[in-house]
């Protein structure tokens, strides 16, 4: 455990894992042009906990698309490991966010009609090199549910299968929107260790977005936004256990 | 090779059965009539074939008068003709112990040995003849099977004036009688009307026909066959001092031409009608699929988040449809196999064939299955599609609030304030949801045409039925009698017991000619009062026969292009062939065949008479032991062709079209109901699916289930029902089209439409709308409202 721990430091000081460069990102709402994000330049540091923290409408979940693949800037480049995403094609962005990136949402985005099983399967049977998707439940610490149906999960247990989903396809980059959001007090503080261990003991890279300035205690790093653009960025030199935290 | 996704597949399919059911059943309604007719059709062409093969089924038909064989010689030597036989044919009364009415026949003379011959029998029973016997006979199966004759038996035929006794040697079939009719009716019936054949020597002896023959058959050579009319014209011209009554090609033989015009029919319907289902159920599947598509949204974007391609999750919404196409197919093409082994069956009552078989098409099922999975492909391609243009993080977002505003209907606002509050509702809806309305209103246009061209049909031959046989002819017992003779036949016949009235005819075959157009044809000469013949026109009025002229039947008068007032020229075939000059006076309505009408005197002077009589209408006493004596009597009168019991023709006729109605009207309604019913439950749910939280907030606001409902059945009844109107003139097209390809010389079908069709089909429209409003009525009623609000945006 100390080794991982010392190998996900390390990994911490090295390159950015992924760079955004000047971003920006208008969406076009019938005649008006919303800017939503302008000149966003951040570096994300492979094995680092990073926490974005900003009120509604403050481009979180933008800034989180444009990282995961989901969606283009209108200027500005998103470079990861050296490949610019904002020039990359439908195919290659679909096969980065296969490979590379785990998405865990705020609400959980289960297949209703499949078990937790099943939904893990559909994305470890599209990975090239994905974890056990057994290993993956006892991992989050749901073996016993496998066979059970969104609707018959707990929000909280439901939010551990879309980590496991995330975490199966054994992904670079863990991208986590409201993570707790959707969560009662205690049961998204479990979800909150949990992303913490596979942060630390797994070493993944892991971006969590969050109105809850609380949570971000826990982050190596936390990064305010405000209206589209950083206000501030800080390095958190003793992040506290998901335990400790307050909200 | 996505295993987890197939199981969400299987697991909504099974979740959404009932409306994939509904559109399942739609394609396989499509799949099962293509296949059913399709193969039928196949069936029959087959038989057919295999059948003209088997007889050497002859190319063209000339009778004439008499002609000597040593003359027809010259006739193997026109270009064109293969061969030809000549034959001794005429109309024979049927005396059979056990029935008490005379019977008609036909009688045929063959070869005395069996050599290979044109329009061969098949044997069914016995054998040829033989040579103990001048006096054998072989009959047609049908009326042997229906009168229980068998070889070894005696049968007694009235011939050329005299009671003949024949020994039934055997029975047969021939592909010349397929559909075997008697005179002046439309459905075979094997029960009063025979095909005899006799040897050749027997019939020169009964007729006297000594080296001579009254009909030849030929068959053309088939590197000339594009020239077959001028072939057939120096037949004509060959043959005529002796007297051509008629020279029919193949084309118009009239077993040919009910048998030919089926299977072109059967092709035609095999086309159309699967098109209609097919056309409409990929319509309804495009609702279901994009409303699928929609739903799935959030689902959509987080595999693509995941990772999925484009082309995983197209595959994925295309299976979908792709499994309603295999389901429907296939069930279609197993319904369709039966279907059309019941269509063959059907067609073996109407059609002798020695072997109409109900084969397994595998092309037929294939190409239906090929057109069942398109139609499932093309239903889903636009909602699978449309959700692939989406990137995932626009996916993931909740769908964006229907489009609001006003629809164009409320700019006019005088009219748009008569509309209650729900009927606003409804209105707004049906055209905000412009794809799902259009979709339900082609699907109902589609069910309505059906039902109208459906009805259209029946009315239609009820009007014929009506129009022919009850108020243009109106006889009970027709006589033609040999040759023309004067008023005394015509006394003779009035002095029967039970002959209430009875009229002349006089019948003068011969060619018709005006300008490049000609065809040969028989005047028919009346009483100027006729009551058993009237001519009518289409608006049922009679037509008065002028004192002098002819009343054309329209389409003997499109084939002259000729109008009232025109001169036409005509040649009766008679020893003299003077060519006389003709006005026609009027065009009269007909149904059936290419009848000319005339005044018998008029028509009589024509002919150099002062009054012939060539066949007499009789009505009797229906009181069944006058009717016996009469029956009696006729079977002995000498100079008596032909003699046919029209009531019973008519009632047999009635009962077969009857009966063929009632099949036809059920089946036809049941697959309009599939049509009606599965567009709008499908409609319907689609519309309460994407409107739960709005259904369960009027349930909060203290709606009741029932004005909830309310509010579904105005929409369906307004897009069901303007699709509804909208196809009644598609129906009338349909039918239009139909009777225009099945006119023919024999017969029309007229194209009629009553108010009462216009109610039929939209009430039925309304019927199924409500069928399908319960299933819709009975969801709103078990739905959970609470977790209906609780849906999340």
């Amino acid at each position: 455990m100390t080794d991982e721990f010392a190998a996900a430091s390390a990994a911490k000081n090295g390159q950015p894992l992924l760079r955004m460069d000047g971003v920006g990102r208008t969406f076009q709402m019938g005649e008006v042009a919303v800017v939503v994000l302008t000149n966003i330049t951040l570096d994300i540091r492979r094995g680092e906990f990073l926490a974005l923290v900003g009120p509604s409408g403050s481009g979180k979940t933008t800034i989180l698309n444009l990282i995961g693949g989901m969606d283009r800037p209108s200027v500005g480049s998103v470079l990861y490991k050296g490949r610019n995403l904002a020039d990359a094609s439908d195919r290659e962005l679909t096969r980065y966010r296969r490979e590379e990136v785990g998405f865990v949402f705020q609400f959980y985005n289960l297949v209703p009609n499949l078990t937790a099983r099943e939904n893990i399967l559909v994305s470890t049977e599209i990975a090239s090199a994905p974890r056990d998707a057994d290993e993956v439940l006892r991992l989050v610490g749901l073996e016993d549910r496998a066979e059970h149906f969104p609707a018959q999960l707990s929000g909280g247990e439901q939010q551990r299968v879309s980590i496991a989903r995330a975490v199966a396809k054994n992904p670079e980059l863990l991208l986590c929107d409201e993570p707790t959001g959707a969560l009662d007090f205690k049961t998204g503080k479990r979800v909150l260790r949990l992303l913490v261990d596979l942060n630390r003991q797994l070493g993944k890279t892991v971006v969590v977005i969050t109105h809850n300035a609380a949570l971000a205690e826990v982050a190596d790093r936390v990064v305010h936004l405000r209206s589209g653009e950083i206000s501030s960025m800080e390095e958190n030199q003793n992040p506290v256990a998901p335990e400790e935290v307050v909200w | 090779m996505v295993r987890a996704l197939n199981r969400k597949l299987a697991r909504e399919i099974c979740r959404s059965k009932g409306l994939l059911l509904a559109i399942t059943s739609i394609i396989a309604v499509g799949v099962m009539c293509y296949v059913a007719m399709q193969s039928a059709y196949l069936n029959l062409s087959a038989a057919k074939t295999r059948y003209y093969r088997m007889c050497r089924m002859a190319d063209f038909w000339v009778d004439v008068k008499k002609v000597p064989l040593a003359e027809l010689e010259a006739l193997g030597r026109i270009r064109g003709v293969a061969e030809y036989q000549p034959r001794i044919t005429f109309p024979a009364t049927v005396d059979l112990e056990n029935v008490p009415e005379p019977l008609n026949g036909q009688v045929i003379s063959l070869p005395d040995r069996r050599e290979p011959t044109l329009n061969d029998i098949l044997l069914r029973q016995g054998g040829y003849f033989t040579d103990r016997r001048e006096n054998e006979v072989i009959v047609n199966d049908a009326f042997a099977r229906a009168r229980n004759i068998y070889p070894g038996q005696w049968i007694h035929l009235l011939l050329n004036d005299r009671r003949q006794e024949l020994f039934v040697v055997g029975t047969a079939i021939s592909s010349e009688f397929t559909y075997l009719l008697g005179p002046g009716t439309l459905v075979p019936d094997p029960e009063t009307y025979g095909v005899f054949y006799v040897k050749r020597t027997f019939a020169e002896d009964v007729f006297d026909f000594d080296g001579a023959a009254n009909q030849v058959v030929g068959r053309l050579s088939p590197e000339l066959a594009g020239e077959s009319n001028d072939t057939l014209r120096s037949a004509e011209t060959l043959l005529e001092p002796y007297g051509v009554f008629s020279v029919t090609p193949l084309r118009l033989q009239a077993s040919n031409q009910f048998l030919s015009n089926e299977i072109e029919g059967l092709g035609a319907i095999a086309a159309v009608v699967p098109t209609i289902f097919l056309a409409v159920a990929a319509v309804v599947l495009n609702v279901l699929i994009t409303r699928l598509a929609r739903q799935q949204r959030v689902v959509i974007g987080t595999l693509k988040a995941l990772g999925y391609t484009n082309g995983q999750v197209f595959a994925h919404f295309l299976k979908f449809g792709l499994s309603v196409g295999v389901a429907g197919g296939v069930l279609g093409a197993l319904l369709g196999y039966t279907a059309s082994a019941g269509m063959t069956q059907v067609y073996q009552h109407f059609f002798q064939f020695p072997d109409l078989r109900s084969q397994l098409h595998w092309n037929t099922f294939a190409l239906g299955m090929a057109v069942s999975l398109v139609c499932a492909i093309a239903g889903s391609l636009h909602g699978a599609w449309s959700m692939l243009q989406l990137q995932p993080a626009e996916a993931m977002r909740p769908e964006p609030p229907a489009r609001g505003g006003a629809i164009l209907l409320e700019r006019l606002t005088l009219v748009w304030k008569l509309f209650s509050s729900g009927w606003r509702l409804a209105l707004r809806s049906v055209f905000r949801h412009r794809v799902r309305s259009a979709a339900a209103v082609f699907a109902a246009m589609m069910g309505a045409a059906l039902l109208v061209t459906g009805f259209m049909m029946v009315q239609s031959q009820d009007y014929f039925l009506d129009f022919q046989f009850y108020r243009t002819m109106r006889s009970d017992i027709d006589l033609v009698l040999k040759g023309s003779q004067g008023r005394e036949a015509l006394d003779e016949v009035r002095q029967l017991p039970g002959v209430d009235h009875a009229e002349p005819q006089l019948m003068v075959a011969g060619t018709f000619e005006h300008g490049p157009f000609r065809r040969k044809e028989a005047i028919i000469g009346l009483l100027p009062d006729a009551r058993l013949t009237i001519p009518h026109d289409a608006e049922g009025r009679r037509i008065p026969l002028p004192r002098s002229g002819l009343v054309l039947s329209r389409r003997m008068a499109e084939i002259l292009h000729v109008r009232p007032g025109d001169q036409v020229s005509f040649t009766p075939v008679q020893e003299e062939r003077r060519t006389l000059e003709a006005t026609v006076a009027q065009i009269a309505d007909s149904y059936m065949g290419l009848t000319i009408y005339a005044d018998i005197h008029y028509l009589s002077r024509l002919m150099g008479e002062e009054f012939a009589v060539s066949g007499v209408q009789l009505q009797t006493d229906p009181r069944p032991d006058v009717l016996r004596r009469l029956n009696h009597e006729l079977k002995q009168l000498p100079g008596v062709e032909a003699i046919s019991d029209r009531q019973r023709l008519v009632e047999n006729l009635t009962k077969t079209l009857l009966q063929n109605q009632f099949v036809f009207i059920g089946v036809l309604v049941i697959f309009a109901g599939v049509i009606f019913f599965g567009s709008v439950v499908n409609s319907s749910m689609v519309n309460l699916a994407e409107r739960q939280r709005e259904v369960a907030t009027f349930r909060a606001l203290g709606y009741s289930k029932w004005s909830i409902g309310a509010m579904f059945l105005r929409e369906s009844l307004l897009t069901n029902m303007t699709g509804a109107v909208l196809g009644l003139p598609i129906g009338y097209g349909l039918m239009w089209l139909t009777a225009t390809a099945y006119a023919n010389d024999l017969v029309r079908l007229p194209v009629i439409a009553t108010p009462a069709i216009w109610g039929w089909a939209l009430g039925w429209a309304v019927v199924f709308a409500l069928l399908a409003h319960a299933v819709v009525q009975w969801r709103i009623n078990t739905m959970n409202y609470l977790e209906a609000l609780k849906v999340k945006e």
